[in-house]
């Protein structure tokens, strides 16, 4: 290997490991921020300027918190129970941070400086989602070896959780996504991105707004966030798979959560959302990546107000709305879409109108007749001792 | 037929107000009464939360009319112990899903809130560290004499005695639940109202016929009575 090609790697790599952790920090402030608003509280706004006596006067909105946040992590004691197998412990953390990390290469994310090093971008890979939903596969193996490390019943429980939630969300995410790479012909990021330049975006087709939805939901599942974060339910089970995790390696979880977080979100903007198209990218090139994040933020948003929102679900809910409503919904999705994008070929201008009605209120029906089959037989409380 | 996921949104565009609102309109930040407050300031028991003169800090009258926190036990009158509704019947406390709460059954009768004498409880705690907040003990209560309150105010540093509220602790008067709840109050009295006003129908009708048929009945035997020798002398 050629020193060229290191140091390309390098400038093409390290800008992901130091973008996307500085985002994570910023993210966790904006979360409590949010949530804290939702709850008509005010959030942290007491840290600000660190390492200065005065950083209390000048609080900058609590921005401060996550830098606070990260050396107080990082100077906690490392505590492992007696009976933890102390190897698969340690190496738990670093495998649900690798597979997020890694996955970011796998976005059509564009910096300035990158321009130059065409030939190491992964994500002109020719099989860049595929490869995409193989890493991220990685992390339930991280997630249940953190459970079984702990020798904690609560951490083994998460565990079974995350792997039985994480294994059933996996299928209607890559069915979804499927859509997407039928109507490209493409499994490249790029080119799927580029696909759909010019406001032609899948999530403005109705099976492109079926398969995102589908998708979001999916993902939401695949990274345990709110509505679905029943592997670290706090109500339930401690904190489920980290239950057992203080101090670094746990500041490496939430780390590995976030980039989740972003990854998928990425992957969602560049399958459903036009990747970096925006107004202003023919002018200035640069643009394309400021419109990519700034898309992701958006998601990272309805992320945060569905915390806000929703209720956790029951396990026998979460495991039944993935085989029972989003697996059929997204394998007609697939079929719809085929048959489609066939009808178009042949046809234009008001009948591919008529077309695209028709699969809408084809896809709506099956969702709300799915619905409908799924609804739970749902009895008023009996009272056994009063009449 | 409704919009599918429709429930979502309509949560979301709640959160979303709160989201919004918070902004705007300071009132809302509820938590900021309460933010560097001084130890001596602080409650000894639940429910006691010292003000200083003057002060606004949010009462249970302020918070919205469908919020509930822990039951209390409802008098009607002035003097709580001689107007209470409750019995002591014990159905709240075995229907209770967390069994928290305790009552003990007072060993004579005394006249209470219908005007008959009644068993009252002589011992009624409920452990609001235990509680949680399902209600389910004011849906069975057949006297309507446990309902919700909304006082919120009940942090304490005694977390065994000063979470263990009493049966004084919870008897609030009828007036103080017009207060916090208006409308579920109203609606509770009416059906009191109507219960009673049936009850009694009831009662007069039971009456009226408990007379009719007396009537009847002697009536009948007057009869009989009047057959009667003629049996005798047949018998003879």
């Amino acid at each position: 290997m050629s020193l060229d090609l290191i140091r390309d790697i390098l400038i093409a790599t390290v800008p992901l490991l130091v973008i996307f952790p500085t985002l994570f920090a910023f993210t966790t402030w904006l979360e409590r921020k949010a949530l804290a608003r939702i709850q008509n509280r005010v959030g942290p706004n007491k840290v600000g300027v660190p390492l200065t006596r005065y950083g209390g006067r000048f609080s900058l909105f609590g921005l401060g918190q996550p830098l606070a946040d990260g050396i107080k992590m990082l100077f906690k004691e490392n505590i492992v129970p007696r009976d933890a197998d102390r190897l698969f412990h340690l190496l738990a953390p670093i495998l649900a941070l690798i597979p997020a990390m890694l996955v970011l290469c796998f976005l059509p994310l564009e910096f300035p400086w990158t321009e130059s090093l065409l030939p190491v971008q992964a994500f002109l890979l020719d099989g860049a989602v595929i490869f995409f939903f193989a890493i991220t596969g990685l992390n339930t193996l991280a997630i249940f070896m953190a459970g079984w490390a702990s020798h904690n019943k609560y951490s083994l429980l998460g565990g079974m959780r995350a792997i039985a939630q994480m294994i059933s969300y996996e299928i209607p995410l890559v069915l979804s996504a499927v859509v997407v790479v039928m109507m490209v012909g493409s499994l490249n990021a790029a080119e799927i991105a580029n696909a759909q330049a010019d406001w032609n975006w899948f999530v403005f087709t109705p099976w492109g707004l079926a398969a995102f939805v589908i998708f979001f939901i999916a993902s939401l599942a695949e990274i345990n966030r709110s509505p679905f974060d029943l592997p670290e339910a706090e109500s339930e089970i401690i904190a489920g798979y980290f239950t057992e995790y203080s101090g670094f390696k746990f500041a490496l979880f939430f780390l590995g959560e976030y980039i989740a977080m972003f990854a998928i979100s990425g992957l969602a903007v560049t399958l459903f959302l036009g990747g970096g198209a925006g107004p202003g990218v023919a002018a200035l090139p640069w643009l394309s990546t400021v419109w990519f994040i700034a898309k992701i933020f958006a998601l990272i948003a309805v992320m945060i107000w569905l915390r806000g929102t929703l209720p956790r679900l029951r396990v026998d809910q979460l495991m039944g709305f993935a085989w029972k409503f989003l697996l059929p919904l997204s394998i007609l999705n697939i079929i719809v879409a085929g048959f489609a994008w066939h009808a178009q070929q042949q046809a234009s201008g008001i009948l591919k109108a008529i077309i695209w009605v028709a699969c809408l209120l084809i896809l709506y029906a099956t969702a709300k007749g799915l619905d409908q089959l799924n609804r739970p037989n749902v009895r008023p409380r009996e009272y056994k001792y009063a009449e | 037929m409704s919009l599918l996921g429709g429930g979502i949104f309509k949560g979301m565009a709640v959160t979303l107000r709160n989201f919004v609102g918070s902004y705007f309109y300071k009132d809302r930040l509820t938590t900021n009464d309460y933010s560097w407050r001084p130890s001596d300031k602080l409650p000894q028991r639940a429910g006691e939360y010292p003000k200083e003169e003057g002060e606004q800090l949010r009462d249970t009258t302020t918070v919205t009319n469908y919020s509930r926190n822990f039951p209390m036990l409802l008098h009607d009158g002035s003097e709580p112990m001689d107007t209470i509704r409750c019995v002591a019947c014990q159905i709240c406390e075995r229907e209770c899903p967390p069994q928290c709460i305790y009552i003990e059954k007072s060993t004579e009768k005394k006249e209470n809130a219908g005007g008959k004498p009644q068993f009252f409880p002589a011992t009624f705690d409920i452990d609001v560290s235990v509680c949680m907040s399902c209600q389910i003990c004011v849906e069975v209560c057949p006297f309507d004499a446990i309902v919700m309150n909304s006082q919120f105010e009940l942090s304490t540093p005694d977390r065994f005695g000063g979470l263990l509220l009493r049966r004084d602790d919870l008897l609030k008067s009828n007036g103080y639940y017009h207060k916090i709840h208006p409308e579920e109050a109203t609606a509770r009295d009416k059906r009191i109202a109507e219960e009673k006003a049936a009850k009694e129908a009831k009662k007069k009708a039971a009456a009226e016929a408990a007379k009719k048929m007396a009537e009847e009945k002697a009536k009948a035997e007057a009869e009989a009575n009047e057959g009667t020798p003629d049996m005798e002398e047949n018998t003879e």
